[in-house]
């Protein structure tokens, strides 16, 4: 075990900047959130209120937003796991020549920007897009499908950009199970798939959770892909919260948002560490 | 319960062969170990018959059934890990009924077997831990419940004990070797401890490169070593490079250099031979004073104190030194650095081994 001085003295570096650039900063903005915004002028002096984050409870456009934007995170990240656990055991558990291709290949994406990375998604998506185009040739669909400014789009988009990560905690988390501890199920009588059900999948579940509060986290807060994947009608919270500011110079609802998909955030991730604690205290 | 048979069981990888024809029959309630450095396959043979590595050639039967392509849940079998593999995520109690759930084993009956299979291994209560609330040796006695509960038809252990500290070890052979005895399952154990593979068998089979030198009784493989490499692998050996000088029946002289030559019950080469002397250090007789004739004469040359037994190197005429013991109490217990000693080796503790397999 590390002394708690030493501890300390690790975390120093770290802590500081976070403290300096991040966390000040964004305090600086717990004032703004509870300030009024007044159209043309900006925001009205010595005035204290909760509207702003009354709002986001009531207005029906705000929670519809955010209903969406958890509906994304929860869909991208299902979507990841399902897409990704296949691999990721493929990885773990097939020939050793196949494991550093196979990462590599996983890996690469990640090496583009996400910019190029979602105008690429643009090509492939729009209406006259290469999916569409190709569709319609073979004669499947005499109308482009709508794939982006929708849920489809995003979906796709953001599974493509966070399937990494999922896959390689997940991988780290397959890697873990003790074959042994297998093979002993085995010799006790279960099926292949029944080592897998009692076995495998529990043993790698807190590599699931982590790997799911990683997509969710990201997905709920990313900001280019949905812009770009989005458009400017198909809003998720981190679009929203880049207009108000941006483009309504609404601060003080900006910054109420932030607190609400901060708040969010941390909160979820709080509970599935509970969770994880509670699973993997076992393991 | 039934008999284990090999025939002709073999695995290569590649051009390499793990494990060559071997051929064994183990008989209902018999507990048979497999003895051997690690790498001579005998893992492998283990993880073969549990099903987890598939054979290149021969037949493993359990009873009259052929279960050489079957897959591990279909086998019957009990399996002890080195390393428990116990199910983590599950409390003791679920360990244990993992393998009765498996075959349909529920309600009443369930809990009396698994509280049964607790009992036996002396964790009656700890049925609501969970693994990791307990220590080495609990958790392989988990193990050891968890592989018995179903009633195996075989058990198979993969160095169970060698994970345990040495007092532990010690307790487990004993209770482990009554519980099979008390269950009269047929088992299969493997291990590099040549104390725990002799003291707990019925037949213990050396192996050597895939290879079974010799299965014997315990006290055939300590006393009657059939190959060169069991006679230098069982026992603490002294070794010294040498010669045939000269063969009598089964046995002969052989001639260690510097004058010094020692009788064998049994010679294997020619004589004229370069060999390599094998005298065991627990058949070496210790007697203070000068050597009368015939006898080795040496002087002590260090006294190393190991509990029960003292350890002397002892510097023979001709520069050669060799390890003997003698019991902790006694005359001999205390024999100082040059004291002169004679040494008494009987013919039955010298082997002489080809030179080649020396190193083995």
């Amino acid at each position: 075990m590390i002394a708690r001085r030493h501890a300390l003295a690790l975390i120093a570096p770290l802590a500081l900047v976070l403290t300096g650039f991040f966390l000040v900063p964004v305090l600086m903005l717990l004032p703004t959130s509870f300030g009024e915004y007044i159209p043309g002028s900006g925001l009205a002096k010595g005035v204290w209120t909760l509207e702003n984050y009354l709002r986001i409870v009531a207005d029906d456009y705000y929670r519809e937003v955010i209903w969406r934007t958890l509906g994304l995170g929860l869909s991208v990240t299902l979507a990841c796991l399902l897409l990704g656990y296949p691999l990721a055991y493929l990885i773990a558990r097939g020939p050793d020549h196949w494991r550093v291709p196979l990462i590599l290949l996983v890996v690469f994406p990640m090496m583009l920007n996400l910019v190029v990375r979602s105008f690429g998604w643009i090509a492939l998506l729009t209406n006259r897009g290469l999916v569409n185009n190709l569709l319609m040739q073979l004669g499947l669909i005499a109308q482009p499908l709508k794939l982006m400014f929708n849920l489809t789009g995003l979906m796709i988009g953001l599974t493509h950009i966070y399937l990494p990560f999922m896959v390689l905690m997940l991988v780290a988390a397959i890697r873990n199970v003790p074959r042994d501890v297998e093979a002993a199920a085995a010799t006790l009588g279960s099926s292949r798939m029944h080592v897998f059900a009692a076995v495998t999948l529990p043993l790698s579940a807190p590599g699931i959770l982590a790997g799911s509060i990683l997509v969710f986290v990201l997905t709920i807060s990313a900001l280019v892909t949905p812009r770009m994947l989005g458009g400017p009608t198909y809003k998720v919270m981190a679009t929203l919260i880049y207009d108000e500011y941006m483009q309504l110079l609404d601060w003080p609802s900006g910054s109420a948002l932030s607190f609400a998909l901060t708040l969010m955030a941390v909160s979820i991730i709080w509970a599935s560490s509970r969770l994880t604690r509670r699973w993997a205290g076992m393991a | 319960m039934s008999e284990l048979t090999f025939d002709r069981l073999g695995k290569s990888y590649g051009d390499h062969a793990v494990v060559q024809d071997v051929s064994l029959r183990i008989a209902e309630g018999e507990f048979v170990s497999l003895l051997g450095p690690s790498g001579c396959g005998k893992t492998t043979i283990l993880r073969m018959v549990a099903g987890l590595v598939e054979p290149s050639g021969g037949r493993i039967l359990i009873g009259a059934d052929d279960v050489t392509h079957l897959p591990p849940n279909r086998r019957g079998l009990g399996l002890v890990f080195q390393s428990y593999a116990l199910f983590p995520h599950l409390t003791v109690f679920e360990n244990v009924a993992f393998g009765l759930r498996r075959r349909k084993v529920t309600g009443e009956e369930l809990s009396r077997r698994v509280n049964e299979a607790l009992a036996m291994v002396r964790l009656g209560s700890f049925g609501t831990r969970y693994p990791r609330q307990l220590s080495g040796g609990q958790q392989q006695r988990v193990a050891i419940a968890r592989a018995i509960a179903p009633r195996p038809r075989v058990l198979l252990f993969d160095e169970p004990l060698s994970n345990l500290d040495a007092q532990l070890r010690e307790e487990m052979q004993i209770e482990l070797k009554r519980l099979q005895r008390s269950l009269g399952i047929t088992t299969l154990f493997v291990t590099h401890d040549q104390g725990e593979a002799l003291s707990m068998s019925d037949r213990v089979g050396v192996m050597a490169r895939g290879v079974m030198q010799q299965l014997a009784t315990p006290e055939d493989i300590y006393h009657r070593p059939q190959t060169a490499f069991v006679a230098g692998f069982i026992g603490k050996p002294n070794r010294f490079p040498g010669r045939v000088a000269a063969r009598a029946g089964a046995g002969g002289r052989l001639d260690l250099g510097g004058g010094l030559s020692l009788a064998a019950a049994r010679v294997d080469q020619a004589e004229g031979a370069a060999v390599s002397v094998i005298i065991r250090q627990e058949a070496i007789g210790i007697a203070p004073g000068p050597a009368a004739a015939g006898q080795l004469a040496g002087t002590i040359a260090l006294r190393a104190f190991t509990g029960a037994r003292v350890q002397y190197v002892i510097r023979l005429a001709g520069g050669l030194e060799l390890v003997a013991e003698a019991a902790s109490r006694g005359p001999l217990a205390a024999l100082e650095a040059g004291t002169p000693v004679s040494l008494a080796i009987a013919p039955e503790a010298v082997f002489s081994l080809p030179a080649e397999d020396a190193g083995a």
